[in-house]
């Protein structure tokens, strides 16, 4: 899951980054062709204008040759006028540097070599000189021989003159022929050509653009700059007559260079961008990822407190009938917690024929209550298995839980000791609510109000009692019941907790009702406080007794039997042996069975059926079988009577079985009368 | 449970009057007991108003017996209900005691 968002988010930047490359491509693109095309143009605008220029300069220059043929042909029958001719030349025109008309040699048979040359000195002065010289040798210079050849106007190749002042220079050469046709001369205008290089100088349509113009035979009569970028854009236009070649240089980093410098701004914003992008994805993924992680702590932290509400629940006892081997007693509880884990806990258990049971409260909710309500548990059960005394087990609980109690938390505690054998019930209540008694009526038990454990150690706790009868029922609770709340926090109080009460019914049954009414009042409103009841109805059964192994209880085993021969088909007279015979097992029982000083208990049930009536008495003292004894000799003397062994004697002589097992670490004597 | 003695010039008479069971026997065995003393002449164990009796009250009768054999006195039994005639039967005590 995690790594497919990672994919996700990284395909996210990815499209982002493509999308914005080609946007920015495309519009690199066309800015550049733009640039391009502007440069295009405007290259070969100023070419133009350039060659227009130059053009003009040739024309002038090729015109004042051509002006002049006609008076050179008139001066050729007079070759020593043709120096004036040259002098005009120059003179009128200021392009023309100088000027010469070379005689084909042997033209003329006086003149085999002339050739008067007219020229601007440095001062401007119009000088003449002859180029006939041995040295110089017109007639092999290209100047001559080639319009000569060509019949036609020539542009020589640009020559140094290094009489004229080292100055690039070129010649156009016209060939001039006399009256009848014969070639005559070669009429030239010299002209400079440092005006080229200004010319083409002036063309700087791009900062670091040059031009460069060569010759047709390739000689460079504009160079380029030493330093040049090796990327340009090169521009070209020719002049055919004079077959120079002109280039524009354009260095692209001229034309596409803001271009470029945009470009890279443009991409190092993009980069800052897609960053800001992957920075942002990544926190977000984080933050997603930390908001999992939240979630599975908060599942973790649910999935812990539902362990804890387990181990909580194992704490208290909650298979109900709790005690099924037993019917004198019905008992049902609840603990229904408002958070995961509560603080109210409830507990009890049967030890020596003694119900032992508490309910409690433990200040505040939550874990800290169930860690609180954990240890009051613990400590009840430590105390009460040694203690029977709710007194005494309530005040050592007090000073347990003062003396450990650093968060100030307390826990209202109702303690109550319930004698199976008796129906007598000790208690002592730590500030916790009077629990309901449910005899005929329906009553708060009369408690004392002691304050609540883990306030101050040292506290007495005064202890009350009350004799529970037969068919009576206690009703303990904590404040969450009376103080559920509904929706609009009416609570549900003490009345209608009596109202569901009423009537007679199975623990569990005043339980679920009592849990139904509360559930149908609170509706969905969310509850605030645990919520607990303990149920305990006593009915000691005609059926069964247990008596401790005190001898004064034997009045209780009087009236059990004579209640259980009244429900038999015994005759009454019955009644007083068997009786007798159930004394003498049951005090044997109790005098020998237990330990002097030790407490004990003896349980006898009464079973019948269509032709008998049975005792079955049972105690867990040690192994010991009365019917092993040796038979009482009843014909013996006064002297040799034994004192003892009458008992199971005549238990022998009423009964019509005696039977002894030892069923694990009970004794079981089964005491059967036929009809 | 309660024992009224009272001696006259020729026989001691303990009158038995409700349940002697367990722990009543245990209550008044000091006073049972005491006729021990009086063993030597003719001690009279009223049981008109006795209603019950347990082995343990019927070793303190046979305690008084032993004591009267010892001395040579008489123990007279006198005016036993059925059940307490029929636990004398059971256990052969009838043959102990005087019966009136």
């Amino acid at each position: 899951m995690r790594k497919l968002r990672n994919l996700k988010a990284l395909l996210l930047v990815f499209v982002a980054a493509i999308a914005l490359e080609a946007t920015a491509v495309v519009q690199f693109y066309y800015s550049q062709k733009g640039l391009r095309e502007e440069a295009e143009l405007r290259a070969e605008g100023e070419l133009e204008a350039t060659r227009y220029e130059i053009m003009d300069i040739i024309d002038q220059a090729e015109a004042a040759v051509r002006n002049s043929v006609w008076i050179a042909q008139w001066c050729l029958d007079n070759p020593d006028s043709l120096h004036r001719v040259c002098q005009r030349i120059v003179a009128d025109n200021p392009v023309v540097a100088g000027s010469t008309i070379a005689l084909v040699p042997g033209y003329r048979k006086d003149k085999p070599l002339f050739s008067p040359y007219a020229f601007k000195d440095t001062d401007g002065a119009i000088k003449v000189l002859s180029l006939a010289t041995e040295e110089y040798d017109y007639p092999s210079q290209e100047w001559f021989k080639k319009p000569l050849e060509l019949g036609e106007g020539y542009w020589s190749e640009p020559y140094v003159d290094e009489g004229g002042g080292e100055m690039l220079m070129t010649t156009y050469s016209l060939p001039l022929r006399d009256a009848k046709g014969t070639s005559a001369a070669v009429i030239t205008a010299d002209i400079s050509l440092e005006w080229l290089k200004e010319l083409v100088g002036r063309m700087n349509v791009y900062p670091n653009a040059f031009c460069t113009v060569s010759s047709r035979e390739g000689h460079v009569m504009v160079s380029p700059p030493e330093e040049r970028d090796p990327k340009s854009l090169v521009f070209n236009t020719s002049i055919a007559r004079t077959g120079w070649a002109i280039s524009l240089v354009i260095p692209e980093s001229d034309i596409f260079g803001v271009l470029r410098r945009v470009g890279t701004i443009v991409g190092i914003l993009q980069l800052i961008g897609l960053l800001i992008i992957i920075l942002m994805l990544q926190s977000f993924i984080r933050g997603e990822r930390r908001y999992r992680n939240l979630d599975k702590q908060r599942e973790r932290i649910a999935g812990e407190l539902q362990i804890a509400t387990g181990i909580q629940m194992s704490m208290v006892p909650k298979t109900f009938p709790p005690f099924p081997e037993r019917d004198d007693l019905d008992m049902a509880a609840t603990i229904v917690p408002a958070k995961e884990v509560g603080g109210d806990l409830y507990d009890f258990f049967i030890r020596n024929e003694k119900l032992f049971f508490c309910v409690g409260d433990v200040s505040g909710k939550g874990v800290p209550a169930a860690l609180v309500m954990a240890v009051t548990r613990t400590t009840f059960r430590n105390l009460s298995a040694r203690e029977d005394s709710p007194g005494r087990i309530v005040r050592a609980m007090n000073d347990n839980l003062s003396a450990m109690n650093e968060s100030d938390m307390f826990v209202t505690f109702f303690c109550g000791v319930l004698d199976l054998t008796n129906g007598h019930l000790r208690y002592c209540n730590a500030g916790h609510n009077p629990p309901l008694v449910l005899t005929d009526a329906m009553r708060d038990l009369p408690v004392e109000p002691n304050l609540p454990l883990g306030v101050l150690p040292g506290m007495e706790f005064k202890e009350q009692e009350m004799p529970f009868c037969f068919d009576d029922a206690i009703f303990l609770y904590t404040d969450g019941l009376t103080e559920a709340e509904n929706a609009v926090h009416e609570q549900f109080g003490e009345d209608r907790m009596r109202d569901a009460l009423h009537g007679r019914k199975s623990a569990q049954d005043h339980i679920d009702k009592v849990k139904g009414a509360v559930a149908a009042f609170v509706g969905d409103a969310p509850q605030s406080d645990d919520l607990t009841i303990l149920f305990i109805h006593y009915v000691p059964s005609a059926h069964r007794l247990v008596l401790s192994n005190d001898i004064g209880q034997i009045p209780r085993l009087t009236a059990f039997v004579e209640e259980a021969v009244k429900m038999s088909k015994l005759p009454a007279n019955a009644q007083g042996s068997l009786n007798l015979a159930l004394e003498e097992a049951v005090t044997n029982v109790m005098l020998y069975a237990y330990p002097e000083g030790t407490e004990g208990s003896v349980t006898i049930d009464v079973g019948s059926t269509s032709r008998t009536l049975s005792f079955t008495i049972t105690d867990s003292g040690k192994p010991f079988d009365p019917t092993a004894r040796e038979e009482v000799d009843i014909n013996a003397g006064v002297d040799e009577r034994p004192i003892g062994g009458l008992g199971i004697h005549l238990i022998r002589q009423i009964m019509d079985d005696v039977r002894y097992e030892r069923r694990g670490d009970k004794n079981v004597l089964i005491l059967t009368k036929n009809y | 449970m309660e024992v009224k003695i009272e001696r006259g010039n020729a026989e001691v008479t303990a009158f038995l009057i409700g349940r002697l069971d367990t722990p009543a026997s245990l209550e008044v065995a000091p006073k049972i007991n005491s006729l021990a003393d009086d063993a030597g002449g003719t001690v009279v164990l009223d049981c008109k108003e006795l209603d019950y009796i347990s082995s343990s009250g019927l070793r303190l009768f046979l305690t008084v017996r032993k004591a009267a054999a010892a001395k040579g006195g008489r123990v007279i039994v006198r005016g036993m209900n059925p059940d307490i005639r029929n636990v004398f039967m059971m256990t052969g005590f009838l043959n102990l005691f005087e019966i009136q």
